[in-house]
C-alpha cells in the first residue's frame, strides 16, 4: 500500500519532470520565434537604408546608423503628438473600462429585466457597420469634428470588452451579492466594492485591450483632425512619415526631390522599409511597457480562490 | 423565445424611425454649406489687402506637412501678399478623404484631389477661376495660354490649375526616368559594347553571360526578372507595348495615322512577348520568383549585383540605384536600353511633352477672398520664382556661366541634393501641386534642373563616362530615339468616370492579365498556344469595344481641341 | 461557475412566464424597483443608440448609385442593383470560398493555438521566465501588417527563406518550394501567420480566465494524485470553458472578416486565386472605384450573415447547455 503509493507519487513526480521540461523547451523555443520579429524590426531600424535595400538582414544591423531615427524624429512632431497620445489612451480607457464594466455588470445580473434586452443591444452593433460617410455626418452633427472627444466619444465602449467582463462578473460566487444585498448594498456599491475589485484580472486585460487600441489608432485623425496639428497623435504622425518615405520611393510624384537624391549621391535617405521599422520600435516600446506592468494583477486574481471557499 | 424576437423587431423598428429622420438632416446640412458659401465668392474686392491670412491647402498626395512662410520662397511670397499656407497632405486613402470632404461640405480652401478630381468637379467644390485669373492672374494666364483650352470645362470655367504647361522650348531629360529595359553594365563591357536593339538580342546577350557565369559575388545569378507586384503589375503588363515602339499611353496604343485607340493586351507584341519569356524560363533563364515578389524584394534581388537584366521604370528603383552606386562596383550598376521587339521598329521609350489636364489645383466654395490665393499664385508663377524653385539661388545652389547657361559644381550639386537644404528653401514644397512650368525659361535655360544637360553632366562620374564614350554618346538618354509628335498624349489622362463601364473594364481586364500571364509564361512550352487563347477568349468576353470605342473619342476629341471629353 | 448561469437563468424562465402578459405595468415597475441598474446601464444604451444605430441610416445608400457630392437625397435610386453586382460577378463565388476557408483557418487555429499557450503558460512554474515568455509572446501583436508579411514573404523565400533552408536540411524536400507562388499553399501560410502574430496577444484573457479558477481545486486534484494533464483536462480547461464558449460565439458572428491586410500584402499574381477575399474585392470595384454604395451593401450583406451564425451559434450553445451570449 505504502509501496504503491511512494511508486505513484516517484511516477508522477517523473511525468511533472518531463512535462515541466518538454513545456520550458517549447517556450524557449516560442520566445525565439516571438521575438526574432522583433529583433528584425530593431535591426532595420539601426541600419542604413540604402543597405537595408540589399536584404538580408536578420538580428544584427549590418552598416549601423541612427539616422532613421533622426529622420523620424525631426519628421514627427513627436512630442506634441506623444502628449496627445498619452492623453487619449489614459482618458479613453479610464473612461472606456469604467463605462464597459458598468454595462457589463448590469447585464451579469440575473434579475435586471432589460438583461437580455441590452446584451443583444449591444451585440448586434458588434456586426453592424455603418460605414465611413454615414458616421463622419453624425460626428460632424454632433460637432465632434476638430475636437479631442472624437477620440473618446464614439469609441467609448467596446462590446467585446462587456461581453468578456460580464463572463467574468458571471463567474463570480452569486452568494457574495446576496449577503452584500442582506447587508442592504444597493447595485452601485455591489459593483464598486465586489464586482470590480474582484474581476481585477479581467479590468486589467480589457485596460491593455483599450489602451492599445487607443494608441494605435491613427484612422481617426486621419478623418476628423488631420488639419489641426495640435490633435495629431503619435501614431499619426509616424503614418505621415511613412506615406512620404512610401511616396519618395513608390510613385511617380516628387520625381523631382526623389532624383536630387539619387543624383547627388547623397548617403542620408530613408525608404519605407527602415522608416517603418524605426516607427515600429517608436511606437510599440512604450506601449508594450504597459503590459509587465498589468501582469501583477493577473496574480492578485488569486485571491478569489480564498474568498470563493 | 417570444421575447427575443419582439425585442429584435422593436430595435428594427427604432433603427428604421432614425433612418428615416436623420437621412433627410444629412443632406440638408450639406446642401446649404455649398450653396450659401459659393454666392458669397464673387465679391470681387477691388483693393487688395495685405493683411496676414493663413489658408489651409490641402494635396492629396504625400509630403511633408508645413507653413509656406517656414520656407524662403514662401517667406518672400507673404512679403509680397501677405498670404500663408498651412500645408496638408495625404496620409490614408484619397478617396476616403475626399469621400467624407465631399459628403461634409466642408473644404480646405485648396484642395489638390489627385486622381479624386472628379469628385471634386462632380460637387462643385471649385470655384470658377475665369474671373479671378483675369482680374488678378495675368502671368498665370500668360504661363498656361496655350492650354488653357485645355482646362475649360464645357461650362466655359477653368476650375483647377494643372501643373506644368511647357513653355518655350522642350528640354528632353538627359538621363532614363522612365521605362526602359535595363541591363548590367558589365554584361556590356564583357561583350565589347555591342549595339542592342531588338529583345532577341537583348535576351541572347544576357544568356551568354549567365551561362559563363552562373554566380555572381557567390550568389546564383539571375538572368532576367520583372516588377509584378500589385499596383506596379502595370510594369509588367506595359512592356509589350514599348516594344512595339509606343510610349506608355496606358493600356491602349494609338495609332499615328489614323488615331484608333486599340488595347495590345491580347496583341501580337504581347504574345511574342510572353513567349520570350515563356522560352526564357524553358531553359532556366527567368526568376522563379518574378511574380511572387513583393516591391521590396525586387529592390533587395536588383540590389544584390546579381541581376543581369529587367524591365522597369526609372523611379521605381531609385534606392536599389542609390545602393547600388553606394557598393562601388560600377558594373554591376545598370544601363537603359531601347529594345524594341524586332528590327524596324522606332523605340518611343521617352515621354512626349505631356501635360496632364485632369489633376491640378482648384480653390474650393470654402475660401474666403479667393483672389488673395490667385495672386499668391500669380507671384509663384513668374520665372524668377519658378527659378528659385527649381534651381535655388544662384551662386548657391547653381552657377551661370558667360553664355548665360546655368550648372552646378560637384559642390552645388550636393547642396541642391541635401533635402532639409530643399525644404527649407521651399523647393520641396512648391515644385509639385502648385502652379508651376516646364519646358525652358525664356533664356533657354531648362526650367527643371535635370534636364538642363550640363548638370547631368557634372553629376557623371569617370565611370559613368566610360559607357557613355564606348557608345558614343553625351548622356544616358542619348541611346533612345526622340519622342515623336503625339497631341493627344497621354491617353491615360482621359476623363474616366469612376465606376463607368470603362473603369470597370480596366479593373476587370488587369485582374485577368494578372491571373493568366503568369500562366502563360511558366506553361509548358507545348502548352503555350493552349494558355494564351485561353486568355484571349477570356479578355474578349469582356466589354473590349467600348473601352476602345472611349479612347478612339477622347483622342479624337482632343485633336479637335476638346481635352475634357468624357 | 456554469452552474450559476443555468440555474439562475432557469430562474428567470419561470418568472417572466407569470408576469409577462402586464406588458407596460410590469416594465414600470421593474423599472422602479431595479432603477441603479437601469442607471447604470441607459446612459450607456443611449450613447449606443447616438453612436451605433444612428448612422444605421446610411445603409440606404446601399440602394442608391450614391455620390457624396449628392448625398442621400439626390442620390440616384437603384434597387438592388449593387447587391447584384457583388452576387452576379464571376469572382463572387471564389471569393466567398476563400472568405470562409480563410475565415475558419484562422478562427480554429486561432483558439487552439491561444488556448494551448496560455495553459502552458500557467503551468510554468518560475514566475519571472513566465512573464518575460509572456510579454515577448505578444510583441508580434504591435508589428505591423506590412512588417510581419516582409518577413514571412523573406522566410518563405526560395533563395535563402529560412523554412526552405530548414525543409531542405531534415530532408523533407530536395528542392526549396516557392510557398508564396501555389495558390494552395495560401490559406495555410495566412493561418500560420496569423498565429504568429496574434497567439500572444489572443492568450492574455484566457491567462486572465485561469486565474479566476478555484486554486483549492488544483490543491484537491494534487492530493488525489492528479497528473499535470490531468489537471490540465479536468479543471483548466473546464474552468476557462465558459469564457471560450462566449469568445468562439462572438468570432463566429465574423465568420466573413477573414483578414484583409494579410492577404492583401501576401497576394501576387500566381495565387491570387486563393488571394482575394470579400474586403479585397470591395477595395477593388468599391472603394477604389469611389463607389460606397456597393461597400455599404457588402457591409449589410456581411451583417445578415453574421446574425445567422451569431444567433445560430447561441442556439447551439444554449441547446448543449453551455455558456451563451445572450
Amino acid at each position: 500500500m505504502n509501496l504503491l503509493n511512494r511508486l505513484k507519487g516517484k511516477r508522477r513526480s517523473i511525468d511533472d519532470l518531463i512535462f515541466d521540461t518538454v513545456n520550458v523547451l517549447i517556450m524557449i523555443l516560442l520566445v525565439v520565434v516571438m521575438l526574432y520579429p522583433m529583433l528584425n524590426t530593431l535591426a532595420i531600424s539601426l541600419n542604413a537604408s540604402t543597405d537595408t535595400v540589399r536584404g538580408g538582414i536578420r538580428i544584427l544591423p549590418r552598416v549601423f546608423t541612427w539616422y532613421n531615427y533622426e529622420h523620424v524624429f525631426t519628421e514627427a512632431q513627436i512630442l506634441r503628438a506623444g502628449i496627445t497620445s498619452v492623453l487619449r489612451t489614459v482618458i479613453g480607457t479610464g473612461l472606456g473600462v469604467m463605462a464597459s464594466a458598468m454595462v457589463a455588470y448590469t447585464i451579469s445580473r440575473p434579475h435586471f429585466f432589460l438583461k437580455k434586452f441590452v446584451t443583444i443591444a449591444f451585440v448586434m452593433t458588434m456586426y453592424m457597420n455603418a460605414g465611413l460617410i454615414p458616421t463622419y455626418l453624425l460626428h460632424r452633427d454632433l460637432n465632434l469634428i476638430g475636437s479631442f472627444w472624437v477620440y473618446i466619444f464614439p469609441t467609448l465602449i467596446g462590446v467585446f470588452n462587456i461581453i468578456v467582463i460580464r463572463s467574468f462578473i458571471e463567474g463570480l460566487p452569486e452568494t457574495l451579492f446576496e449577503s452584500a444585498r442582506m447587508d442592504g448594498a444597493g447595485e452601485f456599491t455591489q459593483f464598486f466594492k465586489i464586482a470590480l475589485p474582484l474581476s481585477l484580472p479581467v479590468i486589467a486585460t480589457v485596460s491593455l485591450f483599450v489602451a492599445v487600441g487607443q494608441w494605435n489608432q491613427w484612422f481617426d485623425v486621419f478623418i476628423y483632425n488631420s488639419s489641426i496639428p495640435e490633435l495629431s497623435t503619435l501614431q499619426y504622425e509616424l503614418m505621415k512619415v511613412l506615406s512620404n518615405a512610401n511616396a519618395a520611393f513608390g510613385s511617380g510624384a516628387g520625381a523631382e526631390s526623389q532624383f536630387a537624391a539619387s543624383q547627388g549621391g547623397v548617403v542620408d535617405v530613408v525608404t519605407p522599409q527602415s522608416v517603418r521599422a524605426a516607427m515600429t520600435v517608436v511606437v510599440s516600446v512604450p506601449i508594450i511597457m504597459v503590459y509587465p506592468f498589468l501582469q501583477k494583477y493577473f496574480v492578485k486574481g488569486l485571491t478569489i480562490g480564498g474568498v470563493k471557499g | 423565445m417570444f421575447k427575443k424576437k419582439s425585442l429584435l423587431l422593436l430595435i428594427f423598428v427604432s433603427l428604421f424611425m432614425f433612418l428615416v429622420a436623420c437621412g433627410g438632416d444629412d443632406d440638408a446640412s450639406s446642401g446649404t454649406d455649398n450653396g450659401s458659401d459659393s454666392s458669397s465668392d464673387d465679391s470681387g474686392s477691388e483693393d487688395m489687402s495685405n493683411d496676414p491670412i493663413t489658408y489651409h491647402y490641402f494635396v492629396g498626395a504625400s509630403g511633408d506637412d508645413i507653413h509656406t512662410n517656414e520656407t524662403t520662397i514662401g517667406g518672400m511670397l507673404e512679403d509680397e501678399t501677405g498670404v500663408n499656407f498651412q500645408m496638408e497632405y495625404l496620409v490614408g486613402d484619397l478617396m476616403e478623404k475626399l469621400g467624407v470632404m465631399v459628403a461634409g461640405g466642408q473644404y480646405p480652401d485648396v484642395v489638390v484631389p489627385d486622381h479624386g478630381i472628379e469628385m471634386m468637379m462632380d460637387a462643385e467644390a471649385f470655384i470658377p477661376l475665369n474671373d479671378l485669373l483675369e482680374e488678378h492672374g495675368q502671368n498665370i494666364l500668360a504661363m498656361y495660354s496655350d492650354y488653357l483650352d485645355r482646362i475649360t470645362m464645357p461650362d466655359g470655367n477653368i476650375y483647377y490649375l494643372p501643373f506644368g504647361p511647357t513653355i518655350n522650348e522642350y528640354v528632353p531629360n538627359p538621363n532614363i526616368d522612365q521605362g526602359a529595359f535595363w541591363i548590367q553594365r558589365g554584361v556590356l563591357k564583357d561583350a565589347g559594347f555591342p549595339e542592342i536593339n531588338t529583345l532577341d538580342e537583348y535576351l541572347a546577350l544576357i544568356k551568354d553571360y549567365a551561362d559563363e557565369n552562373p554566380e555572381i559575388d557567390g550568389m546564383n545569378t539571375v538572368p532576367f526578372t520583372g516588377l509584378t507586384y500589385d499596383t506596379s503589375f502595370f510594369t509588367f503588363s506595359n512592356t509589350p507595348n514599348h516594344l512595339a515602339g509606343y510610349p506608355n499611353d496606358g493600356s491602349v496604343q494609338i495609332d499615328m495615322d489614323t488615331h484608333e485607340a486599340s488595347v495590345y493586351a491580347d496583341s501580337d507584341a504581347t504574345k511574342a512577348y510572353l513567349k520570350a519569356l515563356n522560352e526564357l524560363n524553358n531553359d532556366g533563364y527567368l526568376d522563379q520568383e518574378m511574380f511572387v515578389m513583393n516591391n521590396d524584394d525586387f529592390l533587395a534581388k536588383i540590389s544584390s549585383g546579381r541581376v543581369l537584366g529587367f524591365f522597369g521604370y526609372g523611379w521605381q528603383w531609385g534606392t536599389a540605384r542609390t545602393s547600388l552606386e553606394e557598393a562601388g562596383n560600377p558594373d554591376q550598376e545598370f544601363m537603359a536600353l531601347p529594345v524594341v521587339l524586332e528590327e524596324g521598329i522606332k523605340d518611343q521609350y521617352l515621354d512626349p511633352p505631356s501635360f496632364t489636364q485632369n489633376r491640378g489645383a482648384g480653390i474650393t466654395v470654402s475660401a474666403e477672398n479667393p483672389e488673395r490665393i490667385i495672386q499668391y499664385w500669380d507671384e509663384l508663377i513668374q520665372e524668377d520664382m519658378q527659378k528659385l524653385v527649381m534651381w535655388g539661388e544662384e551662386g548657391v545652389h547653381y552657377s551661370v556661366d558667360e553664355d548665360g547657361r546655368f550648372y552646378r559644381t560637384a559642390e552645388q550639386v550636393e547642396l541642391s541634393a541635401d533635402q532639409d537644404v530643399r525644404k527649407d528653401l521651399g523647393m520641396t514644397v512648391f515644385e509639385w501641386n502648385w502652379p508651376r512650368l516646364n519646358g525652358s525659361f525664356s533664356d533657354g535655360n531648362a526650367v527643371e534642373s535635370r534636364r538642363q544637360p550640363e548638370v547631368a553632366k557634372e553629376t557623371y562620374r569617370d565611370s559613368d563616362r566610360e559607357y557613355l564614350e564606348a557608345y558614343n554618346i553625351d548622356t544616358f538618354s542619348g541611346l533612345f530615339s526622340q519622342p515623336e509628335e503625339r497631341p493627344w498624349y497621354p491617353a491615360w489622362s482621359a476623363n474616366v468616370e469612376q465606376g463607368s463601364d470603362v473603369a470597370l473594364f480596366a479593373t476587370r481586364a488587369e485582374e485577368l492579365q494578372k491571373r493568366y500571364y503568369p500562366q502563360i509564361v511558366l506553361s509548358d512550352p507545348a502548352s503555350f498556344d493552349a494558355e494564351w487563347d485561353k486568355f484571349v477568349n477570356e479578355y474578349r468576353s469582356l466589354d473590349v469595344d467600348t473601352y476602345e470605342e472611349f479612347f478612339t473619342n477622347t483622342v479624337e476629341a482632343r485633336l479637335d481641341g476638346d481635352w475634357q471629353y468624357r | 461557475m456554469g452552474d450559476a448561469v443555468n440555474v439562475t437563468g432557469s430562474v428567470k424562465k419561470k418568472t417572466k412566464k407569470k408576469r409577462q402578459p402586464k406588458g407596460i405595468k410590469y416594465f414600470l415597475k421593474k423599472s422602479k424597483s431595479q432603477k441603479e441598474l437601469l442607471l447604470m446601464s441607459v446612459p450607456f444604451l443611449i450613447w449606443l443608440f447616438i453612436f451605433k444605430y444612428l448612422p444605421l441610416s446610411g445603409w440606404l445608400m446601399a440602394f442608391q448609385d450614391y455620390k457624396p457630392a449628392r448625398g442621400f437625397q439626390e442620390s440616384e435610386f437603384v434597387g438592388f442593383d449593387q447587391f447584384t453586382f457583388l452576387f452576379q460577378d464571376q469572382r463572387f463565388l471564389e471569393v466567398m470560398r476563400n472568405t470562409l476557408a480563410m475565415s475558419m483557418i484562422n478562427l480554429v487555429l486561432g483558439f487552439v493555438m491561444a488556448i494551448t499557450l496560455a495553459v502552458l503558460l500557467n503551468e510554468l512554474r518560475q514566475v519571472g521566465f513566465k512573464r518575460i515568455v509572456q510579454t515577448i509572446s505578444y510583441m508580434p501583436h504591435f508589428l505591423s501588417w506590412v512588417v510581419v508579411a516582409g518577413l514571412v514573404s523573406s522566410a518563405l523565400s526560395v533563395d535563402d527563406g529560412i523554412i526552405n533552408i530548414m525543409l531542405m536540411n531534415l530532408g523533407i524536400i530536395d528542392t526549396p518550394i516557392m510557398f508564396l507562388g501555389v495558390g494552395e499553399y495560401f490559406w495555410g501560410i495566412i493561418g500560420a501567420s496569423d498565429v504568429w502574430k496574434t497567439v500572444g496577444w489572443n492568450s492574455i484573457i484566457y491567462l486572465a480566465a485561469i486565474t479566476m479558477i478555484d486554486q483549492e481545486q488544483y490543491e484537491a486534484a494534487e492530493i488525489d494524485g492528479a497528473t499535470r494533464l490531468q489537471r490540465i483536462l479536468y479543471i483548466t480547461l473546464p474552468g476557462i470553458k465558459p469564457v471560450v464558449v462566449i469568445l468562439m460565439i462572438m468570432n463566429i458572428g465574423y465568420i466573413l472578416e477573414s483578414g484583409f491586410e494579410a492577404q492583401y500584402l501576401l497576394m501576387n499574381p500566381m495565387n491570387m486565386g486563393y488571394a482575394e477575399n470579400l474586403d479585397i474585392f470591395v477595395l477593388r470595384y468599391g472603394i477604389r472605384q469611389a463607389n460606397f454604395s456597393l461597400a455599404t451593401a457588402a457591409g449589410m450583406f456581411k451583417t445578415v450573415i453574421s446574425f445567422i451564425f451569431l444567433f445560430g451559434a447561441n442556439k447551439i450553445a444554449q441547446k448543449l447547455g453551455e455558456a451563451r451570449l445572450f
